[in-house]
């Protein structure tokens, strides 16, 4: 199952996925307003996210569907996915975007393939020993990291759906596992805030962190509260980007502050801990290829915009509801946020005549 | 619905008197072999109160509602009793459900902690009544108990006054968790002779005081105390010493496992009513983070403790309440979190005096409502009471006057008594 073969080395390069690095014109963040909503009748959003070539959006909610919407397309043009037996947590697409991995807490990663007008899953990968909590495709797109309830990490090979490796170390809940942009390595955050580097071929750790700041324990109920809610790696690889929380106070009640981790990944230094004054949580960051951080949260229900040497934001966009995840189109001019009011919102970041 | 995001009521706070009494005593170790076990009283009926503090989620625990609208990600699984679940977060209980009972139609209409904690307490929504650890301490306890009547081990100070109108030997005594107890020796400077004569003083100055007009009622409380504390002293060997090795891999090397631990001796040196509380549900924001952490914690734990029970035969006479002082909402907040609910929830029951493997009262498909044996409080307290074999029809005798022990407008439920 785990064989030490190597899973970087030998990997013919194939395409590269097409990430957001051509700046639009007219990007002006300033004029940030919403083109289109989608919704759902019942329940709140909990996820979602654009296919690379910018065709679909899909998301998840507190029920267990995922819903797929043309990302131009109207209200009318949804679709329901049906397959997992509890929430989604988590989505990731294939290189060339033909497939959507989808990430549970029923232990599972399913995997559908995003064009068929009525996707049912191709599998459903019974993943972790509880929650799945989050996917990442690798840059190449020949792996499916995951991360769950078990303290493990996972790699798939995304042909033949094989477990490859698995990485043990974690203590606690990892929350979120992603591909460095070399393919050579990931990065994971756990509940306590520790950051662990590891090395895809050896399966071992090679750097570690402490993010406490980003952890809280609440002495009054005798519990932890932590864990990143979005973890990007800037497209350079430069920067790691970390949404969650800081400054608990009251764990039980949500009293504590959104926080952005901005981490200079070679120095291992902790550029920027962008906490915001506001009560609530962090879900969902993006570097945006105009050079700025980008982040969603709830249930204040902001976009928040920086500047990677700022401490404050420049800009600040209402949302209808909490923001609880984020994630921008290939061409980088949109961003849908799936909200706790139902709506998956898609914003322009432009103004309206652009 | 009430939203309490701070919580910060008087119920949270750290009660002098409790402090007090918790600080003279705390402690684990346990004492009691199988063996010792299997020669205790059977005829002695025990109550064993596990309280999840703060209102445990009846749909992550004894009412799961999967793929409904307010379902939450959890899974029910199958339990040993056939067409019964419960959440999966509770696997080592759903293998021992032939040993419990549930009760999924609770409405107590409140939503406060408060109020809530004391109606399941006192089977009564208002007044000054005594809970229902005390009211068992007083009709079960022997004459010759070796321990205080109504035991709590807590890790958290809440403020209690149980005894109500009842003699104060019956109040509740807060064990400061499963720390080794101070003060259970006496000072090195009073010898067993000075000791003896302080309390002939004692008793000569509440004699005198008693015969001036004092008030009985503020003798007799310090005179609880003191029995009290003299009991503990008498048997501070069950507070020394370390839990076996043995023990602590299979009930946790956490708090609440010491705690339980602790439970499990004072049941089988002489207890009467123990209490323990497990903290950490009242979770306004990320619910199910919360349940997933400390369902864990006390699923496995108290099943070791109800496996000891019925291992050594004492469970068939200790009557085992798990129980909140109300559910969390069925709608799911911005937060992830449930908010404060007593309109349609569950608890558990099971050994003394209880039909196992039953399931008393429904919710509604989501949830929201009772839709079926509607009960409160005021039933429970009746029906522990009569598992007990305890007439809670009948009345307290306070000198002239009579109170009713349960409330008369209430009746046990019937389903559930063996």
């Amino acid at each position: 199952m785990t064989t030490r073969r190597s899973l970087t080395s030998a990997v013919e390069t194939p395409p590269a996925p097409p990430l957001p690095r051509d700046v639009p014109p007219g990007i002006n963040v300033v004029k940030t307003h919403v083109v289109r909503t989608f919704s759902i009748d019942d329940v709140p959003l909990t996820t979602c996210r654009i296919d690379p070539t910018g065709s679909y959006v899909v998301a998840a909610a507190e029920n267990f569907h995922i819903y797929r919407w043309p990302l131009s397309g109207p209200q009318s043009a949804r679709t329901i996915l049906h397959g997992h037996n509890s929430w989604v947590r988590s989505f990731d697409f294939s290189a060339d975007g033909n497939w959507l991995y989808s990430g549970g807490y029923d232990d599972r990663i399913g995997i559908w393939p995003l064009h068929d007008p009525k996707p049912s899953p191709q599998r459903m990968l019974v993943a972790h020993d509880g929650w799945v909590r989050w996917v990442r495709t690798s840059p190449d797109g020949r792996l499916l990291a995951s991360c769950g309830n078990d303290n493990l990490l996972k790699l798939w090979d995304t042909r033949t759906w094989e477990l490859v490796r698995v990485f043990e170390g974690h203590k606690r809940y990892p929350y979120a596992v992603v591909f460095h942009p070399d393919g050579k390595r990931l990065a994971s955050f756990d509940l306590m805030g520790v950051i662990k580097e590891w090395e895809i071929d050896s399966g071992k750790v090679t750097r570690q962190w402490d993010a406490k700041f980003m952890w809280g324990f609440d002495k009054k109920f005798r519990a932890d509260m932590g864990g990143a809610r979005d973890m990007r790696f800037s497209p350079d690889g430069k920067y790691l980007a970390v949404a969650g929380l800081t400054e608990v106070t009251n764990a039980f009640a949500g009293v504590h502050k959104p926080m952005v981790l901005l981490m200079d990944w070679e120095s291992g230094e902790f550029t920027k801990k962008l906490k915001l004054d506001t009560r609530g949580m962090a879900w969902g960051v993006r570097f945006h290829p105009d050079g700025f951080l980008v982040a969603s949260g709830a249930p204040s229900g902001s976009l928040w915009f920086w500047k990677l040497d700022a401490d404050k934001p420049f800009h600040t966009f209402k949302l209808t509801g909490g923001g609880r995840a984020l994630d921008l189109s290939p061409d980088g001019r949109q961003a849908a946020i799936a909200q706790t009011d139902r709506k998956l919102q898609i914003v322009q970041f432009t103004g309206k005549t652009a | 619905m009430q939203r309490d995001h701070g919580c910060h009521r008087i119920d949270h706070s750290l009660s002098r008197r409790g402090f007090l009494a918790s600080g003279a005593v705390a402690g684990v170790a346990g004492l009691c072999t199988p063996g010792v076990a299997k020669e205790i009283d059977k005829k002695q009926k025990r109550v064993l109160q596990v309280f999840l503090q703060g209102g445990v989620s009846q749909l992550e625990s004894w009412d799961p509602k999967p793929g409904t609208l307010y379902g939450g990600p959890f899974r029910a699984i199958p339990t040993s009793v056939p067409g019964m679940h419960i959440s999966e977060l509770l696997p080592h209980t759903a293998q021992r459900m032939h040993l419990l009972s549930i009760v999924r139609g609770i409405n107590l209409k409140t939503n406060s902690h408060h109020d809530g904690r004391l109606f399941m307490e006192m089977g009564r929504r208002a007044g000054e009544f005594p809970y229902m650890g005390s009211v068992a301490a007083k009709y079960l306890m022997p004459n010759d108990a070796p321990l205080p009547g109504y035991l709590h081990v807590t890790t958290r100070g809440l403020t209690d006054d149980t005894h109500a109108f009842l003699d104060a030997r019956y109040g509740q005594l807060k064990l400061a968790g499963h720390k080794v107890p101070d003060n259970l020796l006496p000072p090195k400077t009073v010898s067993n002779d000075s000791a003896l004569r302080s309390r002939a003083l004692l008793k000569r100055l509440n004699t005198r005081f008693a015969g001036r007009g004092g008030q009985k009622s503020f003798i007799d409380s310090y005179n609880a105390s003191f029995e009290m504390a003299e009991k503990l002293m008498a048997r501070r060997a069950l507070f020394e010493g370390e839990p076996s090795g043995q023990d602590l891999d299979r009930y946790g090397r956490h708090s609440f496992g010491r705690n339980c631990l602790l439970a499990r001796t004072l049941l089988e040196n002489g207890g009467t009513v123990v209490k323990v509380t497990h903290h950490g549900y009242d979770t306004h924001a990320e619910n199910f983070n919360f349940h997933l952490e400390q369902l864990g914690e006390f699923d496995k734990t108290f099943c070791m403790l109800l496996d000891d029970l019925h291992e050594s035969g004492m469970l068939e006479s200790t009557l085992v309440m798990i129980y909140s002082e109300f559910g969390r909402t069925p709608k799911i907040n911005v937060r992830y979190g449930r908010d404060h609910w007593g309109s349609a929830w569950s608890i558990a029951l099971g050994g003394q005096g209880i039909t196992p493997g039953a399931i008393v009262g429904a919710t509604n498909t989501d949830g929201t409502e009772v839709s079926d044996r509607e009960v409160d409080g005021g039933h429970l307290f009746h029906t522990y009471l009569q598992a007990l074999g305890i007439d809670s029809t009948e009345y307290h005798t306070l000198g002239g006057r009579k109170v009713p022990i349960g409330d008369p407008a209430r009746e046990p439920i019937g389903e559930l008594l063996a």
